[in-house]
């Protein structure tokens, strides 16, 4: 009876935690009046860089570009609302070819390029690392950096 | 405030009054005003609406069109170019075409041929309304072409393509591919030219580059070309029709001003009684002004309606084989209407603005003269 207890318990478990998995909150568009959590722009006018954090509680926070949706997830609790790295559900960033939101964490960024967004040098999202090395030739590119690699000393750089 | 209001509604009444009293010369003027104002409207609008039915029909177009050149002409595009091309970065997607044009010699009109996506199956067609009036062919019928090698080529008559899309259907022709090939003789390693998809417009420019250095001998056609070509081709013949125009433009400009400046002798006295009888030099201004206006004003609104109903009612019977071109399968499509603000201000500018001016300035010169000199 216990046994059976304990291995229902673990499947119901397993089973909270696939379906959390598989309703992972879904990009959105952003709104007219959804401005960046960051500088304070209106995130709609430039749909091509468009990025998203979606909180647990459900809120979504829009970025005008992939180095303000830094800007706020390397300094957590130095923008509002204050952000604990476990709030997180999903980040989106918006693929620079195909111009639809990807996943941010497995995106290659291309930084020093010739390619310029709303507020002036950006990390340029690929979900395609093929893609970010065909553009950083395109476009003059520095680097290619993953979600990872970018921390503070980067961010300074592209600022 | 309310007085001033009556004043001018007292003038106003006059001016009318003067002017019914010469109908025969006023009327003239008015007929002959409308005339300008009409053929200037029905320009200004049908070519605003044909650019317009161009940048509609091209807003789903393909971002990039990549032809093939031989010694600076176009030339079928091998298929494996499309491979290619498909492997540059930010290219969603390409697809080779098949299309052509087809003269018929015994209709003397020529037909565009289209592979579409959906092609009908091998012998049977669609066909464009234009083509099915012109050969009186309509569903289940056979209908027989000239291959490129002379060959009789048949085929039936699947449907007809619906009467809306009138601009680019009426001379279309869609068939299957094999039995465009056959027709045209293009072999089937190649394809008329190839249409990307580019999600990203900032890229086009970098595609458009890289496409040419990977195959010199195409061209790449962006979009935004294609859309400025057709404004550029549409201008000139509206320029065409313009210049033509003009000479009846200037006709109408000698006669206002005759009609203006050379105040006739009667008007004179008028004005000189009218002063006589104590109006004030403002006055009389304010009447010339209220006189111009109206007629202008009644020119300009009848030109614009008649204008409108010509190009957007009728068929354009004016100036339709110099603005709609080559084809005589076009004469009966109809343009959507479309009317800017910015057209209305133009012939507004061109029309009533001028007359006034020309008409005001030498009333105003005998409206300041000694009414005692006027009556002598």
């Amino acid at each position: 009876m216990n046994k059976f207890n304990i291995a229902s318990f673990v499947a119901v478990l397993v089973l909270t935690a696939s379906i959390a998995r598989a309703v992972a909150p879904q990009p959105v568009k952003s709104g007219t009046r959804d401005k960046c959590a960051v500088c304070g722009m209106f995130v709609a006018k430039y749909p091509d860089f468009a990025a998203q954090i979606h909180l647990k509680n459900g809120t979504v926070l829009h970025f005008d570009g992939p180095k303000d949706l830094f800007s706020y997830y390397l300094n957590p609790g130095q923008y509002r609302p204050k952000l604990a790295p476990q709030d997180v559900a999903a980040i989106y960033v918006t693929d620079y070819y195909s111009l639809t939101p990807v996943d941010a964490t497995t995106a290659s960024y291309v930084i020093g390029s010739d390619v310029f967004g709303p507020m002036g040098k950006e990390f340029i999202p690929f979900a395609k690392a093929k893609d970010a090395q065909g553009f950083l030739k395109d476009h003059k590119g520095k680097s290619i950096l993953t979600f990872r690699q970018i921390n503070q000393g980067v961010l300074k750089g592209v600022q | 405030m309310a007085a001033n209001l009556e004043r001018q509604r007292h003038i106003v009444d006059f001016t009318v009054a003067s002017l019914l009293r010469r109908k025969g010369k006023n009327g003239a003027l008015l007929a002959v005003y409308t005339v300008i104002v009409f053929l200037l409207a029905s320009v200004i609008f049908f070519t605003h609406a044909l650019k317009q039915e161009a940048a509609r029909v091209l807003k789903d177009g393909p971002e990039i069109i990549v032809q093939r050149t031989l010694m600076g002409r176009y030339s079928p595009i091998p298929r494996s170019y499309a491979d290619d091309i498909r492997e540059i970065g930010g290219v969603q997607s390409v697809r080779p075409r098949l299309w052509g044009y087809y003269y018929d010699g015994s209709f003397l009109a020529n037909y565009t041929l289209m592979v579409p996506d959906e092609a009908p199956p091998p012998g049977e067609i669609v066909l464009g309304s234009g083509i099915s009036r012109l050969r009186e062919a309509f569903p289940g019928d056979i209908v027989g072409f000239t291959g490129f090698d002379g060959r009789p080529q048949s085929y039936r008559v699947q449907g007809l393509l619906p009467e809306e899309s009138q601009l680019v259907a009426a001379d279309l022709i869609l068939l299957a591919e094999s039995d465009y090939r056959q027709l045209s003789g293009i072999p089937a390693d190649q394809a008329t030219d190839l249409v990307l998809t580019v999600r990203n417009r900032k890229e086009l420019a970098t595609i458009a580059e890289k496409i040419v250095k990977l195959h010199p001998d195409t061209r790449p056609i962006i979009r935004s070309e294609i859309l400025r070509t057709y404004d550029a081709l549409f201008s000139w013949r509206s320029g065409v029709v313009t210049v033509l125009f003009t000479i009846a433009a200037l006709a109408f400009v000698i006669f206002a001003w005759d009609k203006a400046t050379g105040l006739s002798a009667e008007e004179r006295k008028e004005i000189g009684v009218l002063k006589a009888v104590g109006w004030e030099s403002s006055d009389v201004l304010l009447l010339k002004f209220w006189e111009g206006l109206l007629v202008s004003l009644t020119a300009f609104l009848l030109g614009t309606a008649l204008a409108y109903l010509h190009v957007f009612a009728g068929t354009f019977w004016l100036f339709a084989p110099v603005l709609k071109g080559w084809s005589t399968l076009y004469p009966e499509f109809r343009l959507t209407p479309f009317i800017h603000f910015g057209q209305l201000e133009v012939i507004f500018l061109l029309t009533v603005v001028p007359y006034i001016v020309t008409t005001i300035v030498p009333s105003w010169r005998v409206a300041t003269i000694d009414p005692d000199m006027v009556l002598r």
